[in-house]
């Protein structure tokens, strides 16, 4: 097979394995077909391209045609010209997918399901990478770099999903992508035509060369930094590790309905049905505030026949900043700053974070969240809730009843009149709103009679499913048959305080729950919620729990909204516990404020901090530990220095001077050394100021051959480097003692040797420049080049025994053995 | 040998040599170093460079036997080493000694002779005696064969056998003398021949005694360390068909121990090593056929070898070593290898 045909494939599969990393993002297998599709027709198109020898740019195009046709053919016939060719129609088509894709982005958790938006992306992106990875790879011969759009391709789940992506599809892509190597590898061998070894016979293909000891040598080296560095780095440990330990995502299901894996369908639907198969743990709060309300974790605020639908457009800035939360300062509305501590589990997984109302400081949160303060949301498009630890200020609202019965409708042209108090024509709800409402004059006293009428005395019930009804209207069911659970409460007070031409949303959230202590609250699947919110001027979104208290489990009724079935003088009810048991308890709502408001961060103090940030020890950890390893070859260098002092300093009755006038025994007389020992240090002494000496010139940048004798080096150093008479003199003295400490019989004493030292380091320091200077004494090359010459000793003795022992195994096992001539060639 | 006597004695030879040779004070050392190291010297170079006054002086500075023979391509072994003469007033036969019956034996020309008269040569110069007729004469001690001869001439000449190249123990080459010392040189030989003049400086028994002193100098175990490595390396080097002998590792020792007593040290030193791997291996050395046809001497080949050489220690190797402790496998190398 021609070699440039073969990259191509293998191209190709490289990069249909490196969509591997996608199954973590899909529920199905559908896109893995689709991709299969879209690289197919590229590869296709690049072989045919190829074979009949055109410029890269006709390559280039031919496969975006392909990719293009077929990306019609699956996904755009409408208006296609025999189903493939596009037309204006069908770009239109894909511009709705991709905007449909944008919008299930945001609604949808993970996994996802086979939604044709997301399935159009995903098929159009991998094909756009499976393009980019054949240009580079079979084009312009540089495989190495197709790397990036393959890397691209895992990126996304983790970005979308940083938590459970396991480390398996990333194997299988990085497998993909070394044979794409070394396939382009073997293919520029072979071009060289006959594998040579250097020792001039002929080699089996799959013998190695003898350069394969180097390759092996530096993979070994890279797989153990691959594998240890990440083991060494704090932050990185969680991501490895646990990775094997890391078991299947939680499944919660909220009393939201539709709970898809781990998220909260947040959309209020006005029939359904709840399931509650298990209860998990979905987070833990502490807060300081002693009877808080709900917390929010999304709205809905687009009213269709079904029921309410969250908006998927949001406009929101980095919880870094602070959020623009401004006081009320009205009359009959009291407010406290309070602050929360939130402990997400791994059972919630959403792009959506709870808050109280009205947060006005975040803390632990990375600028990939952000604050909206229209819906009140914090979301992302990258992070997810899974696991999350964070804490926020916020403020604690109270509205007395008088308060907001003093609220003014607002004009017509407000923009929040305009937009939630839509509502679909629906005359059976009209009537029923003008006959609640007849007789009220303001909006609070309207709400208020709406909020009444979902009471026991009405025989509305909790119940964990809806009733069907033959009106053709939900909402007329629902009010026909008066059973259901919150979301129906809450989107049908929603819809009628909307008909009654008074803003209106649902929110979606926890309840305060039922497992309390101390100041921590555990909130579990069961305490999913939904309830109304409603707009009053100036007061802003004010909550509204129509849902029947006894359904709900922790469930608060604030003053201004009073239990319709538990009428206290104090009108403030919470039931706490199981949907039977219910108590009063003082509780306090709270509510959120005009969006129009500027930026006005509040002034309150801060209460109290629960726990200090980490990260400065962290930092600061890392930076001792940065100085201490920098430190320690200049600490290992003056030890070693320290250690090389010269211990005898006397003579053995050689004269030496620092002039290197020695006087000298005669050759043939036979110099009787009284003293060996001493001999012996002296020699010690001369060798170890030679030693010095060397790793001083290596410190220096200054050349070692050790194929020069002392004398020659000595003659170097002290003729050709301008050191100074003085230092000259003294390398001269080092020289002579250590070339006489080798090879005479009578070592030169050690008098002056290390003074010469120290004369000989300071003038080639003086002659140096102050950068190597400094590396000198920092990062001194000596004791960095044994070390690595201790690593690179250690590293080729272990793996020329593994290579052994590993040809010692395959020479055993090989049947090539036992093809005659061949076994004994070895 | 007491030092001042020998630093005396040495002096006084090189010296009396100087006053022949202007300005070759190096080789004359070397020279003398092979007489002291016991060894025989081969000079080679261009003619008129003074080969055979440089063996000559040397004779001439020592009050001993000389003999010197011309070799021609008539010469007989006979002419060399001697022959049984029949004598009628005894009525046996009689020895008559050939040339090499001296201390010093100056011969000139050498590859001019027959390779059957060079190697009448052999037994003498290594084994210090000549077999004549069953019966062996040992030589004198000292014995050195200076020899000369011309590498440029080759018609009419027959190159040495690589047997009787590694008898000598160096072989030098003369050189032109610089421009001072070729003036200084016309000054002095230009009315009569010097050498006539040249008088003995010292005896045959003081020769010994001086070879005596040589062979006590001090070699360090690195140093002999060193002189093998070296030798195993011409033996190793990919570019030499040959490398050097045993016989020429201990040649290469005892030269160096008569240069370190000539620079008045009682150690060899490396550095001696390095400077005689020139003359005493080079020209026992074979060079591939590729290396001839680059052009590369022998002489270039050892050069580079000591540069590459790293130098053994009694001490644990150093760390800044980047080369191969050994030099690469001869491709040549027939036996098998083991991956």
């Amino acid at each position: 097979m021609n070699q440039r045909r073969q990259v191509t494939l293998v191209a190709a599969a490289a990069t249909l394995l490196a969509t591997a990393p996608l199954a973590t993002i899909y529920e199905t297998w559908t896109w893995c077909i689709d991709c299969l599709f879209a690289v197919g027709a590229v590869c296709l198109a690049a072989l045919g391209t190829r074979a009949l020898r055109s410029p890269m740019w006709t390559q280039l195009l031919a496969m975006l045609a392909a990719l293009t046709i077929m990306v019609t053919w699956l996904f755009g016939s409408k208006g296609a010209i025999a189903g493939t060719i596009p037309t204006g129609t069908t770009l239109q088509h894909f511009g709705t997918l991709l905007s449909s894709a944008n919008r299930d982005i945001n609604d949808y958790g993970i996994p996802v399901p086979d939604r044709e938006g997301l399935l159009f992306l995903t098929t159009a992106s991998v094909g756009l990478v499976a393009i980019l990875v054949d240009l580079v790879a079979a084009g312009l011969r540089r495989p190495a770099l197709a790397g990036f759009p393959m890397l691209a391709m895992y990126w996304i789940p983790v970005l979308v999903h940083p938590d459970s992506v396991s480390f398996i599809p990333f194997v299988v892509g990085a497998v993909g992508f070394l044979w794409l190597l070394v396939t382009d590898n073997v293919d520029r061998v072979r071009r060289f035509g006959r594998r040579f070894t250097g020792e001039g016979r002929d080699v089996d293909l799959w013998e190695p060369s003898p350069l394969a000891a180097a390759g092996r040598r530096l993979a070994v080296v890279g797989v153990a930094l691959a594998i240890l560095l990440p083991l060494a780095i704090p932050g990185m440990t969680n991501g490895l590790l646990d990775r094997f330990g890391a078991g299947g995502d939680g499944q919660g299901i909220g009393p939201g309905g539709n709970g898809r894996g781990t998220s909260v369908n947040l959309f209020s639907a006005l029939s359904g049905q709840l399931n509650l198969k298990s209860t998990h743990d979905m987070l833990k709060v502490t807060t300081n505030d002693p009877s808080p309300y709900y917390l929010r974790i999304g709205e809905a605020d687009r009213l269709v026949e079904a029921g309410f639908s969250s908006q998927s457009s949001r406009s929101g800035k980095s919880v870094t900043s602070a959020p623009s939360t401004a006081p009320i300062n009205l009359p009959g509305v009291t407010q406290k700053k309070y602050q929360a501590n939130i402990t997400v589990t791994n059972n919630l997984n959403m792009a959506l974070l709870p808050v109280y109302s009205q947060p006005t400081k975040f803390q632990k949160l990375d600028s990939s969240w952000l604050y909206d303060p229209n819906s009140g949301l914090v979301y992302s498009n990258r992070s997810s809730s899974a696991g999350k630890q964070y804490s926020f200020e916020f403020l604690h609202t109270d509205y007395k009843p008088e308060a907001l019965r003093s609220a003014k409708p607002l004009s017509q042209d407000n923009p929040i009149q305009r937009m939630d108090t839509s509502v679909p024509p629906q005359p059976k709800v009209d009537s029923l709103v003008a006959s609640l409402t007849a007789g009220k004059t303001t909006p609070y006293d309207k709400v208020l009679a709406l909020y009444n009428y979902f009471s026991a005395d009405n025989k509305f019930e909790y119940s964990l499913s809806t009733e069907t009804g033959t009106s053709g209207s939900d909402i007329v069911d629902f009010l026909n048959n008066k059973k259901g659970y919150c979301e129906q409460y809450a989107s049908a007070l929603a819809w009628m305080v909307r008909a009654a031409d008074i803003p209106a949303r649902v929110a979606f959230g926890f309840t305060r729950g039922t497992n309390r202590q101390n100041d921590t609250y555990t909130l579990t699947n069961e305490n999913l919620h939904a309830w109304t919110e409603v707009y009053f001027a100036g007061y802003g979104w004010v909550p509204f729990d129509a849902t029947p208290t006894a359904g709900v489990a922790g469930s608060v009724s604030p003053a201004w909204a009073p239990d319709v079935n538990h009428k206290d003088p104090t009108g403030s009810t919470g039931t706490v516990g199981a949907p039977s048991s219910a108590g009063p308890d003082g509780s306090n709502p709270q509510d959120r404020k005009l969006p129009e408001d500027p930026a006005g961060a509040s002034a309150g103090a801060h209460t109290q901090h629960p726990s200090a940030p980490m990260w400065p020890w962290y930092l600061a950890g890392a930076i001792v530990l940065v100085v201490l390893l920098l430190a320690l070859p200049g600490l290992r260098r003056s030890m070693i220095r320290r250690n090389r002092r010269p211990r005898s300093a006397v003579g053995t009755g050689v004269r030496a001077t620092a002039g290197g006038e020695i006087v000298d025994s005669p050759p043939g007389e036979m110099r009787v050394v009284e003293d060996a020992g001493r001999a012996e240090a002296a020699r010690a002494d001369a060798h170890t100021t030679w030693d010095e000496l060397i790793d001083t010139l290596v410190d220096f940048d200054i050349p070692v051959d050790d194929a020069e004798t002392p004398r020659v080096t000595v003659a170097r150093l002290a003729d050709s480097m301008l050191l100074g008479a003085e230092a000259a003199d003294a390398v001269r003295l080092i020289g002579q003692a250590e070339e006489r400490a080798r090879y005479s019989r009578i070592p030169l004493p050690a008098t002056g040797l290390s003074e010469s030292l120290r004369t000989v380091r300071s003038a080639i320091s003086h002659r140096a420049l102050w950068r190597t200077r400094l590396r000198a004494v920092v990062l001194p090359p000596s004791v960095l080049r044994r070390w690595r010459g201790g690593l690179v000793e250690r590293t080729s003795s272990v793996t020329s025994t593994v290579t052994r022992s590993w040809d010692r195994t395959t020479r055993v096992l090989s049947p090539r053995r036992l093809i005659p001539g061949r076994a004994t060639a070895r | 040998m007491p030092a001042p006597e020998f630093a005396a004695a040495a002096e006084a030879i090189v010296h009396n040599i100087d006053q022949v040779i202007e300005g070759k004070t190096a080789t004359v050392r070397l020279a003398l170093a092979v007489l002291l190291a016991e060894g025989h010297l081969l000079i080679e170079d261009v003619p008129g460079v003074g080969k055979t006054k440089l063996a000559k002086a040397l004779a001439r500075s020592i009050d001993c036997s000389v003999r010197r023979i011309q070799f021609t391509p008539d010469l007989l072994p006979s002419d060399v080493t001697g022959v049984s003469v029949y004598n009628q007033e005894t009525r046996d036969f009689e020895f008559k000694p050939g040339a090499v019956f001296a201390n010093i034996v100056v011969g000139d020309e050498i590859n001019r002779a027959s390779p059957k008269t060079q190697s009448a040569l052999l037994e003498c110069m290594e084994e210090r005696q000549v077999t004549v007729d069953g019966v062996t004469y040992p030589l004198q001690r000292p014995f050195m064969v200076v020899a000369t001869q011309n590498p440029i001439e080759m018609e009419g000449t027959y190159p040495l056998p690589e047997a009787q190249r590694d008898r000598f123990t160096a072989r030098i080459a003369m050189g032109y003398p610089d421009a001072g010392a070729e003036l200084a040189m016309l000054d002095v030989h230009g009315a009569e021949d010097p050498l006539v003049a040249l008088q003995p400086v010292t005896d045959a028994e003081t020769v010994r005694g001086l070879i005596a002193t040589v062979r006590d100098v001090h070699v360090a175990d690195a140093v002999k360390q060193y002189a093998v490595n070296l030798v195993n390396a011409t033996r190793e080097a990919p570019e030499l068909r040959l490398g050097a002998s045993p016989r020429a590792t201990l040649q290469l020792l005892r030269t160096a121990r008569a240069v370190a007593a000539l620079e008045g040290r009682d150690y060899v030193l490396p550095d001696d090593l390095q400077a005689l791997a020139v003359p005493v291996l080079a020209h026992r050395l074979i060079p591939t056929a590729e290396a001839q046809l680059s052009r590369r001497t022998t002489d270039a080949v050892v050069a580079d070898l000591i540069h590459r050489l790293p130098l053994p220690t009694d001490r644990q190797r150093s760390p800044y070593n980047t080369r191969p402790a050994t030099p690469p496998r001869d491709p040549r190398d027939p036996s098998p290898r083991g991956r």
